[in-house]
Formats: C-alpha cells, structure tokens, sequence
C-alpha cells in the first residue's frame, strides 16, 4: 500500500505541475490544492502506514494498550492543512482582485510590474 | 530562557495590539515603534548573552528535546535576531513618514508585525518543521504587505511572488517529511547526528534536494529568483525596505543553517551546484540590475547579486568563507534596506523612482546624496565601509580555495555594482532635473522629514561604524562560524550533553 | 601623526563661510602639515624611517600601520605642498562660487586619502585610501555635473581606475597569501618567495593592472586627458601632480618584493615606453592647452614607469628626481593654464597670442616651468633629464630600446614646452585675449612657488639629491645609494643625447603645424581611438545585461514556473542518481480492493483536474480527490486528519466555487492539447517526488518520539488523544504559528476586499 501510495503523491504531483505550468491562475489554484494534498499524503506516508487504530488512550490506561498509528505526522498534516488552507484562500482573493483589477486570471498577460515595453527600453 | 521567548512574543504582542488599535492611528503608531524598540532591545540582550555564554536553548513548554520545540540561539541566530530587530525598528519609523494612512488602517502594522514574528521565528527555531511553520508566516504576511495597495502593478507582482514561493514552501514540507520518515526527528540538532548515520544516500540527497530548492527559491538565486525582481519594487517603500533586507536573508539563513547543521555544504554535488549558482546569481543579478532605470528595480536586482556572494561564502564552505557570508549578510541587510529608504525619500523629493524623469539631487539636496553615498558605495565595496570588508573576506576566501573563476567573477560582479550604484548617482543626483521648472523639488514637512531621515542615518551610521569598527563584527562572525563547523555547542545547548 | 590631522581640522575651519581665513584655511592646513613633513627630512636623509602601527582587523592580518621612508616623504612633501597652494588658488578662482565649500571639502577629502595611501605600510590599508582617492577623484572630476560630458568622464574615469583597483585587490590578497604579510615593510624579506611563487605572473599582472589604470599607461590612458572635464586646479592637483602618480608609487613601493625579474622589466619597460612616444605625440595633436599638458603628464607617468623597470639604481634614481621635477612644472603649468583660462578666455592655443604684455608676471612663471620642462640647464629638469639618460644607458638588458624612448619623447617635449611659452605670449594679440589682465596673488602664488622651485633646486640639487632621493632609490634598490648631483657632469653620453633632444625638439616645434595635420588626419581614421575598446567593452556590457534580463527576467509567469520546476525536477533527479537510486521498497504488501479504489478515485480525481474545460467538473474533481485521500487517512488511524481534511476540502470547495463565478471560464483547455514540454517537466517532477518517497519508505522509521508522546500524553501532559497533545502541547509552537497564518491569511485577504471597495469609491 505504501508503495501504491507513493505512485499516487506522484500522479497528484505531475497533475499539479503540468496545472501550474499552463499559467492559468485558476488553474493555479487548483494547482495548489493538488500539491497540498501530495505533500500530506508525503508526511502521512514517512510516519509509515499501520493498520492500526487511531492513537488514543483508553480511560484510566497510561499508555495505548496497542500499537497504535503514528501520531506525529497526523500532527503535521493536521498544522500543513490548516495553513495551506489559508494560504489557498489568500491567494485565491489574490487571483479574484487580481482578475477585477487586471482584466484577466492568464499569468502571461499580467504586464504591469514588468511591463514589456521593458525589453524596447533596455536597447 | 526567557529571552528566546520574549523574542516571539514581542513582535506577536505588537501585531496583536496594532490590530486591535486600528481604529486609533496615533495610538497604533505609537504601538508599532515602541513594538520594533522592544523587539530590538530584546535582541540586543539576546546578542549579549550569546556573545558572553555561547548558544543558549529553551525548551517550549517544558517538553525536552527531541520531543517539544526548541528555541535555539547560536551566535549566527543571535546576530540575526538583532539585525532584524534594527530593521525593525528603522522601517516601523520610516513608515511613520511614508505610509498611506488608507494601509495603515487595514493593517500594514499588523501585517509588517507579523512579519517580523515569522523572521525571528525562523532565525530561533530549533526544529525543522517548525522553521516551515515561520516561513509561512512570514510568507503570509508578506503577501498581506504586497498586495496592500490593491494596485494594478502590486497585484500583478503578487501573483508572481505567491505563486513561486508557495511551490518553494511545498517543497520544503514535503523535505521535512521525507526526513522525519529517514530519520524519525524533526530537531535539527537531533537530526545533525541522525542524518550522517542514514546508510541510504538516495534518502540524503533527495531530502537535501528538496531542501536546497525551497531555500534556493526564497533566498533568489540563479536561476530561481524571478519572483523577486517582479515584485520588490510595487509595494511601499517601506515594505520594500524589510523585504530587501530580511526575506531572502531567511532563506540564505536557512541555507546555512541545514547545510552546516544538518548536511553539510561541502558535499559532493551540494557543494558544486552551490559554487555554479553562487557565481551565475551574482551575475545574472549585478547584470539585470545594469539593464533597469528604475530605482527600485536597480536595488532590487542587486538584491539578488549580493546573494551570490553570501551562498559563495557557504559554498566554499571553509572557516574562513563561512566567516565571509555571515559578515556579508550583517552588513547587506543594513545596507540594502537603506537603500530602499533612500530610494523613498529620492522618490518624494523628485516624484518619480524613474531615472530618466528625476535628477538635480546633487545640486537640491547634497545632504541626501551623502546619505545616499554612503550605502551606494558600501554596497559597491568601496573601503573603508562594511561592504568591502564583507567582499574581502569571501574574496579572499575564494582566492584561498583557489576557486580564482568565482574570486574574479565576485571582482567584475563589484565593478558592476559600482557602474549600476553610480548610474543612480549619475541620473539622479549629478544630472539636471529634467523639468527645470521641478529642479528645486519639493521639500519634505518637518515631522515627515524626520521620520524619513532618522532611520537613514541611523542605519547609514551602522554602515560607517561596520567600516570603521570593523574588528568586533569580524570576530562575532568569525565565532558565529566556529559554531556553525562545528555544532557541539548547538547541540549540546539543545540536546543536554550526551554520553 | 599630527602632521596628518593638520588639514582635517583646517577642513573644519573652512566652514560654509565665504570669509577669507576661512577660504584659505584649508591651504593654511595644508601648509602646516608640509611644514610637518619637512621636519622630518633630516631623519629620512639618514637612510632611516619612522613606522607607527595600531591594531584595525587582526583577524585578516590589516593593519593601521604607517611608514614615512624617503619614497612615503617624498609623495608626502608634494601632496601637502602642492596641496597648500593648489588649494589656496583654488579659494581665488572659485571665490563667489556657490559650490566653493564642496570643492575645497572634496579636495581636503582627497589629499587625506592622497597622503594615506603613501604613509600607509599595510597594503589593505593602503588599499582603502587608493579607492578613496578613486572616489573622491570621480566627484572631482565631475564637479560640472550639470553637463553630461562632465558625467561621463567622470564615470569613465571611475569605472577604469575603479577596475583596476579591483586587479590590484586581489594582487594584494595574494601577495599575502604567499608572502605571508601585508606590510609592505616586511615584503623585501619576502621577494625571494614571491618571485618563485607559481603565483607570482598572476601576482605581476594584477598588480601592475592596478597600477596602469590609475596611472594612466597605454591602454588605459584615455581616462586621464577625459578627466580634464574636471575644474583646472583639480586636474592640475589631482591628475598630474598627486593621484595619477599612485600607480608609479605602487610600483616603486613594491619595487623590492616583485621588481627586478624579466617579465616585471620587459612589461614596464616597453609599456611605459609606448606610453610615452605615444602620449607626446598626442600632445602634439592638441589645440587645448590643458589637454595637451593632460597628455604631457600620461608621457611622464610613461617614463616613469619605464624607469622603475630598469632595476638599477641610477635608473631609479632619475624616476624618482623626474618625479619631483615632474611635479613641480607640470602642477605650475596646469595652474597658469587655469589663470589664462580665466583672465586671457582661453585654453584654446590658437585664441591666444599677445599677452606678453598684458600678463607678464604669468608668462615669467609659464616661461621657467617650460624651461625645466623642456630641461634646460640650470633647471632641474635639466637634471632629471641627465639623470635619466644616465639612467637609461645603465639599464643592462635593452639600453638602445630605453634611450630611443626618452629621446624621443623628451624632443617632443621640448616642442610642446615651446607651444606652451611661446605661442600664447608672443605674436599679435587675439581678440579673445583683447581683454587679459594678471590673476589676484592667490592665483599667482602657487605656479610662481612651483615655478621657482625648479630653478632653485637646479641650481642646488643637493637638497633634493641627497635628501629624498638617495634615501627613496635605496628603499627600492635595498641597498644604499648615495648618487652625486651635479648640474654639470662633463662632456658624456646624457650631454650629447641632451644636444641632440634640443635639435630634435626644434626640429619638431617649427614642424609643429604640418604634424598635427597629418595627426589630425590620422585621428579621423580612428588611428588613436584607444577609448573606443573602453566603450566598446561598456556598450558591451549594456548590451549583454539588456539581452540576458530579456532573457530570464521576461515578465511572464510561464517562464518563471518552467525554468522553477524545470530546477525542481533536475535536483530531485540529481540527488536520485547522486545516491545511486537506492529505492527499492521493504517489501510489496498485499492491497485491498478498497484501498485500491480510493487511490483510483484520488487519482481520478487530479486527471480530471487537468483535463476538464469546465469549472464546475474541476471543483468536483478536486471534491473528490480531498475526499478520497480523507477516506486513506481514516484507513490508518487517522480519524482527526480525515475529518480536518473533510472540512477544509468542502470549504475550499464552497469557496472556490463561489470565487469561480466571478472568474472568467476556463479556456484554452491544455488537456486538449498536450504541451508535451510541460508534461515532460511534470512527469519528471511526479515521478522523482515518487521515488524519493519510496527511497525513505525503504528505511526503518525511528518511532522514538511517537513512543515518548504514547507514553508521555496521558501520564505528564494529561490528554488521552495523543495528536491533540501533540497540537496544543508538545508542539504547541506549530498550532501558535498555524493560528497566526489563518489569522493574517484573513486579515490580507479582507485588507484586499476593503482596498477594492476603497478604489471603487474613491472613482465614483
């Protein structure tokens, strides 16, 4: 499963690089969501998977009576989730003032920062 | 130890009261000043007891290392702790003159706070997946500064900065990842002793990979540094100003500290790559600096230029090149964020940061071109100021190594800089207004003037006194490189001292 | 040191008043310390010398150490000498002038830096002044900055000296390195070292780089008759008597530790030869008096630097007596050029005539100064002149090839000295010149002191001769020289070659008009344009810097994206092969059919990202995929995991939903046509971030931690949900950071939303 796991980070990785590539900030976005959830699945996988139940402690038990999952990497999703959820939503307010205000969500046609009567200048 | 605490808690206090004071601008300006005073006082007791006692540690939460969060400082954190601490304070004043009272409300304060709180964290992180945790703090909060002005041109660079660096911040996780799934550890002082012990080189080379991009990217070397020259010249000057001097220096930061701490630079192909890039990022930066006419866009090119030399400083990886990057970075923050502050002040006086549209400086305001000389030719490397001091030693450095291509490359690299430093000065200040009628400029109000022109000779002052005085600096980098070759002091501050 | 800090409190007193003991405070100061200077004559005359030295950076071997030994006092004396009455003139030309204060400052500033770099023995501290004069230099010289031909020269001046210094930077690094020292003092015991270092070609060139650049020797020249943009006195000060002489002092000073070899000989030798014909010749071309003293002065930095070749004595001895003369004619001129700028009209030869009359005190001054230019006995040119004779006929290996040149170049300075004292004098009076009249005695004072000395120490070269040059020579020779100087040496060699340099000189001056004819028709064949490699190497640079930046820094997103994943997926595969791609898995397990299809749905899910054209289909995609990987996080225990990602999953949905109505449709549709380059970079990356992942899950996990949080949750930190703990406890730090990401995450994005409306309204 492990193994089958990692073909999965890397089908969701390719997926999200060939989204980033087309420019698209829309596309971006989805883009961004894809490879959140390849580099979760990157940290889930690391800490090892185990069918095994969830790591909690039984009422009075000082320890888990079981092997239980891992519980640090669930740890770290759980904090990469939740960042990369606001800085999914940021960027997503971005991308939607940046089409009000430029017209256009093509990262190739934002021309205003750098604009291209820059390369007539540098001659 | 309290201090490393105060350290976070401080700007994170400051963030949390400007914004409750949004509604009471004086008051939230008051807030803000007094908060970058405290964050620098605290870094200078931090820095003192560093310097005296050697790194100190503190434990979050009780919890010993390996298994909480600590808080570390060595001398190399120590020191860039207390360089954030006086940026902070010169762009929480400068802003006072500079920022649009619209920005201010909906929370540059905050936003610049928040800042800082994600760049201290990072410098005083002990644990590698926390440092992610600060990164993207300072990230979010840049973002925030970025696209505050809702411009065409401030969302357009928004874009662009957000979406390269979140590639960069993933990447980063996912090395964090994979390394605590080799190793098991997430401290870095832990991992300094885990990651040699690994007998799967594919492991260490594919996290080192992994780390080294997303450093790369934040630190804008060649050829990954195109977020930065199309971003840093649309926000405030004032943000501008703290992105030039501490952003990427984060990410140079981290280099040096995964790549001493951790890996170590001087590894096969790490340490290649970093030479090829340390050398094409000075440049393709000094270079692109040498095509613009835009202030800003000039120093923001030779943002990416004085980077070279630092990772060069690593790449080289002796005692003595190590020495040569921590002493660069020191003076380059100083430096460079002075600049942008001039840069502002260049900008009321003429009404434009266009070199074609702004001149008669010289001849209106020499006061402001002495201020300007001053990091314009420390920046250039011209003696006795810090910057030539910091180029001596990774020249030096590198002629010691015998890598003579880069020790050349990082000579030509200077002798651009001054052609590019003395462009501004040439268009700028020597050459005539070219609206005669706008020669005289406009002069600046008083209080404006003095909240533009205090953090400018101070930080011009720090420039002259690095030049002058320059024997402590060197010694406090020469320890701090000590420390980073070798950690058992580090590790030993974090770890306790192991049989 | 106080002689040192004479002028840096005289520069206080200069003061923005335009009041005169103010005005001519700083030539008072100046004064003074060369009063200072001269005291310590005596000691220097008995071959010994005074070294004072302080800690500065011990760490990098520098030094603030100082050493005044006849070459140091000889620099020293002319700087602050010539310092005092160039700046005293300098107070009466500009007097009134709106930037009198910046001048005299600079020019305080540069003699600082001047006087530094001679007494200085540490070569990184030697190293600071020579980029200070550099600098302060380039502000002189572009003093008229309101004129873009002043700029330009003044950056031209900067970039060549500047380039320079850099070369001779690293020669200094170096030169310590192998040496092992950067005193300059302690570099003789060295030589033997140096010279059989493998280093020492790289060393020679490097140094001697820096050196040509500031002294201006072919092919460098050029910057140094542009930097005559500068106001006269500055030229007269900074780019004939003191800074442009740095190069030739950095060659005598490192005389004893890299002289006396054949590649140090042959390349002095014949470069500061060629510097010397050519630059007279070029002085002959010049209707601009001061350009034609400018190209007078890159000939005598020519001879000088083909004097320190030759490793003998003599030859040494006549560099360094031809530098004194050198200094004192040359420095009176310039000045008298300035007065006849300013009181005639004109530098212009052929405006000037006539002004014998009107002017005579200042053509008594211009008439000694060309005398002992021109080398006429009893003037100390004359000396100089005999001395380098002497001086070239001992130079063992190529005698005939080191006469020819200063043969040659002294006739042609002969015929410029005539042009100079002739022509602007006698002949009928001009019309420019119909006004003329004497300058004001400050004016006057420094070319009449200048000019005077010359005679007088012709006549008395003893106090010269044996006080600062023999003292200077044996510095470079290592050894003790004790020269005679006589004015009269008897019928020899020198005396015949001196005879036959007046015939030429004669020869050539009544020839004067046919030759800058034909000069200037070789000019306009581009014969001498020297300057256009500078130019062409600037136009160069330009052209690069635009081409590379329209190259990489192209403004579009695309490019950013494929050149930073394009590094992404070369690293990963770069540390794969670097490991040997160690990635073989533990061992295959068995997979459910369930788990199977959550895998596919995931998958199924980011395909179909990719390739729908419509919005909707790809925000349920995304839909599904976030709940597919929830579904692999339930499989493994967890259950906090999944039902976050649950959460944030339908959030992002909703949200990215409601966004997408305001976002335009989702064309071109790349899953129609396949950007092959793009996937190739995608593939590459998916497939090395796979593989990676399969490296780490062929190692054992250390679960230490997670056993010290199983044991520790309930028992010490009192919660029975072990990630709870981890998230508001062990690693309470991550969840404080986490926090503060969300919080300003939606402080940005509300601060963008009100930023909207703000611009909305502020249009309406």
């Amino acid at each position: 499963m492990e193994l089958a796991l990692a073909v999965l980070v890397g089908v969701l990785t390719t997926c999200a690089v060939y989204l980033m590539l087309s420019g698209n900030m829309v596309r971006f976005i989805f883009a961004l969501a894809l490879l959140s959830n390849a580099v979760n699945l990157v940290i889930f996988a690391a800490g090892r998977l185990t069918y095994a139940a969830p790591p909690l402690i039984a009422d009075g038990a000082k320890a888990p009576a079981d092997t239980v999952a891992n519980a640090l990497p669930q740890a770290l999703i759980l904090t990469a989730i939740v960042i990369g959820f606001g800085l999914l939503a940021f960027t997503l307010v971005l991308v939607h003032r940046a089409h009000q205000t430029l017209g256009t969500v093509e990262a190739d046609d934002m021309r205003v920062a750098e604009p291209a009567s820059d390369d007539d200048e540098a001659r | 130890m309290v201090l490393l605490t105060l350290a976070l808690v401080v700007p994170l206090a400051t963030a949390i009261l400007t914004f409750l004071a949004r509604r009471t601008p004086g008051l939230q300006r008051g807030l803000s000043v007094a908060g970058a005073a405290a964050l620098l006082a605290v870094s200078l007791v931090l820095g003192a007891e560093v310097v005296a006692g050697g790194p100190i540690a503190a434990t979050m939460g009780g919890w010993p290392a390996p298994f909480g969060i600590t808080l570390v400082a060595d001398l190399l954190s120590a020191a860039m702790v207390v360089i954030t601490g006086v940026i902070a304070l010169a762009v929480a004043v400068y802003g006072l003159g500079e920022i649009d009272p619209a920005e201010e409300r909906i929370g540059h304060h905050t936003l610049l706070h928040a800042l800082l709180l994600g760049v201290t964290g990072a410098f005083l992180t002990g644990d590698l997946f926390n440092l992610y945790v600060w990164f993207e703090v300072m990230l979010i909060a840049s973002f925030g500064l970025l696209a505050l002005g809702g411009r065409p041109d401030q969302l357009d660079g928004a874009i662009k900065y957000v979406a390269l660096n979140l590639v960069s911040t993933l990447a980063f996780l996912a090395g964090v990842g994979l390394l605590y799934g080799a190793t098991g550890t997430l401290n870095m002082a832990d991992l300094h002793g885990a990651v040699p012990d690994l007998d799967n080189a594919t492991v260490v080379f594919t996290t080192a990979a992994l780390l080294l991009f997303a450093f790369s990217v934040k630190s804008a070397l060649f050829p990954v540094f195109f977020w930065l020259p199309a971003s840093y010249h649309t926000p405030s000057v004032t943000t501008s100003a703290v992105f030039a001097a501490l952003l990427t220096k984060v990410g140079v930061y981290a280099l040096i500290r995964v790549f001493t701490l951790i890996y170590d630079a001087g590894m096969p192909l790490i340490q290649e790559l970093l030479l090829v890039a340390a050398g094409l990022t000075m440049l393709t930066g000094v270079l692109g600096a040498a095509a613009q006419n835009d202030i800003r866009r000039i120093l923001s090119f030779h943002i990416i230029s004085q980077i070279g030399y630092m990772v060069l400083g690593l790449a080289l990886y002796t005692p003595l090149a190590i020495v040569g990057a921590i002493f660069y970075i020191i003076h380059h923050i100083v430096v460079k964020a002075n600049l942008f502050l001039v840069g502002g002040v260049v900008k009321k006086l003429t009404g434009s940061e266009d070199l074609a549209r702004i001149g008669g400086l010289w001849a209106a305001a020499p006061w402001l071109g002495v201020l300007f000389l001053i990091p314009a030719l420390s920046l250039a490397g011209i003696p006795p100021l810090s910057g030539f001091w910091a180029k001596l030693v990774v020249i030096k450095a590198s002629l010691e190594a015998e890598h003579y291509v880069l020790a050349a490359t990082a000579l030509v690299v200077g002798l651009l800089t001054v052609y590019s430093m003395s462009k501004i000065w040439l268009e700028a200040f020597w050459k005539p207004h070219p609206e005669p009628a706008r020669a005289a400029g406009r002069g600046l109000d008083r209080g404006e003037s003095w909240a533009l022109l205090a953090p400018i000779v101070g930080l011009a002052a720090i420039t002259v006194l690095i030049g002058l005085v320059a024997a402590p600096f060197y010694a406090v980098s020469t320890t701090a490189a000590d420390q980073l070759l070798d950690p058992s002091a580090y590790v030993t501050a974090v770890l306790g001292a192991r049989p | 040191m106080a002689v040192v800090t004479a002028p840096v409190a005289a520069a206080a007193d200069a003061a923005p008043t335009g009041r005169p003991l103010a005005r001519y405070g700083p030539a008072l100061g100046s004064a003074t310390a060369c009063a200072g200077f001269a005291a310590l004559i005596p000691t220097i005359a008995d071959y010994s010398s005074i070294r004072v030295a302080w800690p500065w950076i011990s760490g990098l071997g520098v030094e603030l150490s100082f050493l005044i030994d006849g070459l140091a006092l000889i620099f020293a004396l002319l700087i602050t000498g010539i310092g005092a009455l160039v700046l005293a003139y300098s107070a009466s030309y500009f007097k009134g002038h709106h930037k009198l204060v910046r001048l005299l400052v600079l020019l305080v500033l540069f003699e600082l830096s001047m006087l530094g770099l001679v007494l200085a023995d540490n070569l990184i501290l030697m190293f600071v002044f020579w980029e200070l004069t550099t600098v302060t230099s380039f502000l002189l010289v572009g003093f008229d900055h309101e004129k873009a031909d002043a700029r330009n020269k003044a950056l031209q001046a900067l970039l060549v000296t500047a380039a320079g210094g850099l070369a001779l930077l690293a020669g200094i690094l170096l030169i310590g390195a192998v040496a092992g020292t950067l005193e300059a003092s302690a570099l003789p015991a060295a030589a033997a070292a140096l010279k059989a270092d493998p280093l020492y070609p790289a060393i020679l060139v490097l140094v001697l780089l820096g050196a040509f650049t500031k002294s201006a020797q072919f092919p460098f020249h050029f910057w140094l008759p542009n930097a005559m943009a500068a106001p006269t006195p500055v030229s007269a000060y900074l780019h004939s008597a003191t800074m442009v002489k740095a190069g030739v002092y950095l060659l005598a000073r490192l005389t004893p530790a890299l002289g006396g070899t054949g590649p140090w000989l042959w390349t002095l030798t014949i470069v500061g030869g060629v510097t010397a014909v050519l630059a007279s010749i070029w002085a002959l071309r010049q209707t601009d008096l001061k350009l034609t003293l400018a190209y007078t002065t890159v000939m005598a930095l020519g001879t000088l630097t083909m004097f320190l070749g030759g490793a003998s004595a003599i030859a040494l001895a006549a560099a360094v007596t031809f530098l004194i003369v050198h200094a004192f004619y040359k420095a009176a001129l310039f000045l008298a050029v300035g007065i006849l700028d300013k009181k005639a009209g004109s530098r212009e030869i052929d405006q000037l005539g006539g002004l014998a009359r009107p002017m005579w005190r200042t053509w008594v001054v211009v008439a000694l100064a060309a005398l002992s230019m021109a080398g006429f006995p009893p003037f100390l040119g004359f000396i100089g002149k005999e001395l380098k004779y002497e001086g070239a006929l001992a130079v063992a290996s190529e005698p005939l090839l080191v006469v020819t040149f200063a043969v040659a170049a002294n006739a042609m300075m002969v015929a410029v000295a005539g042009l100079v004292a002739i022509k602007p004098f006698l002949g009928p009076r001009t019309a420019t010149a119909a006004k003329a009249g004497e300058p004001p005695f400050a004016m006057w004072l420094g070319p009449a002191v200048l000019a005077t000395g010359g005679l007088v120490f012709g006549i008395a070269p003893e106090l010269v001769g044996a006080a600062l040059v023999n003292p200077t020579a044996s510095v470079m020779i290592g050894d003790r020289v004790a020269k005679d100087f006589k004015l009269w040496h008897g019928v020899n060699i020198p005396l015949m070659l001196s005879i036959l340099t007046f015939v030429l000189g004669v020869v050539i001056y009544l020839a004067l008009g046919r030759i800058r004819r034909g000069l200037a028709a070789g000019e306009a064949h581009g014969l001498w344009a020297a300057e256009s490699g500078y130019d062409g190497v600037l136009a160069g640079t330009k052209a690069l810097a635009a081409w590379q930046t329209r190259v990489i820094q192209t403004g579009r997103q695309t490019q950013y994206f494929l050149w930073t994943t394009t590094v992404l997926a070369a690293l990963l595969w770069a540390g794969l092969a670097m490991g040997g791609f160690a990635v073989m898995p533990r061992g295959v397990e068995a997979i459910s059919l369930i788990e199977l299809t959550m895998l596919a749905l995931a998958a199924f899910g980011a395909v179909a990202t990719v390739v729908t054209r419509s919005r909707l289909l790809a925000i349920l995609a995304l839909g599904l995929l976030g709940s597919a990987v929830a579904a692999i996080f339930v499989f493994y225990g967890a259950i906090d995991v999944a039902m976050t990602q649950l959460l944030v999953e339908t959030l992002i949905v909703v949200i990215v939903a409601v966004a997408l109505l305001r976002l335009p449709r989702l064309t071109p549709a790349p899953g129609l046509e396949v950007r092959w380059g793009h996937l190739g970079v995608a593939l590459a990356t998916g497939v090395a971030t796979a593989l990676a992942l399969t490296a780490v899950l062929g190692t054992e996990l250390d679960r230490r931690i997670t056993d010290f949080f199983e044991q520790a949750s309930a028992t010490e930190a009192f919660g029975r949900n072990i990630v709870n703990v981890i998230l508001v406890d062990f690693r309470a730090l991550d969840t404080l950071g986490e926090i503060a990401v969300v919080v300003v995450a939606a402080l940005g994005a509300v601060a963008l939303l009100t930023r909207r409306r703000e611009h909305r309204e502020a249009s309406r």
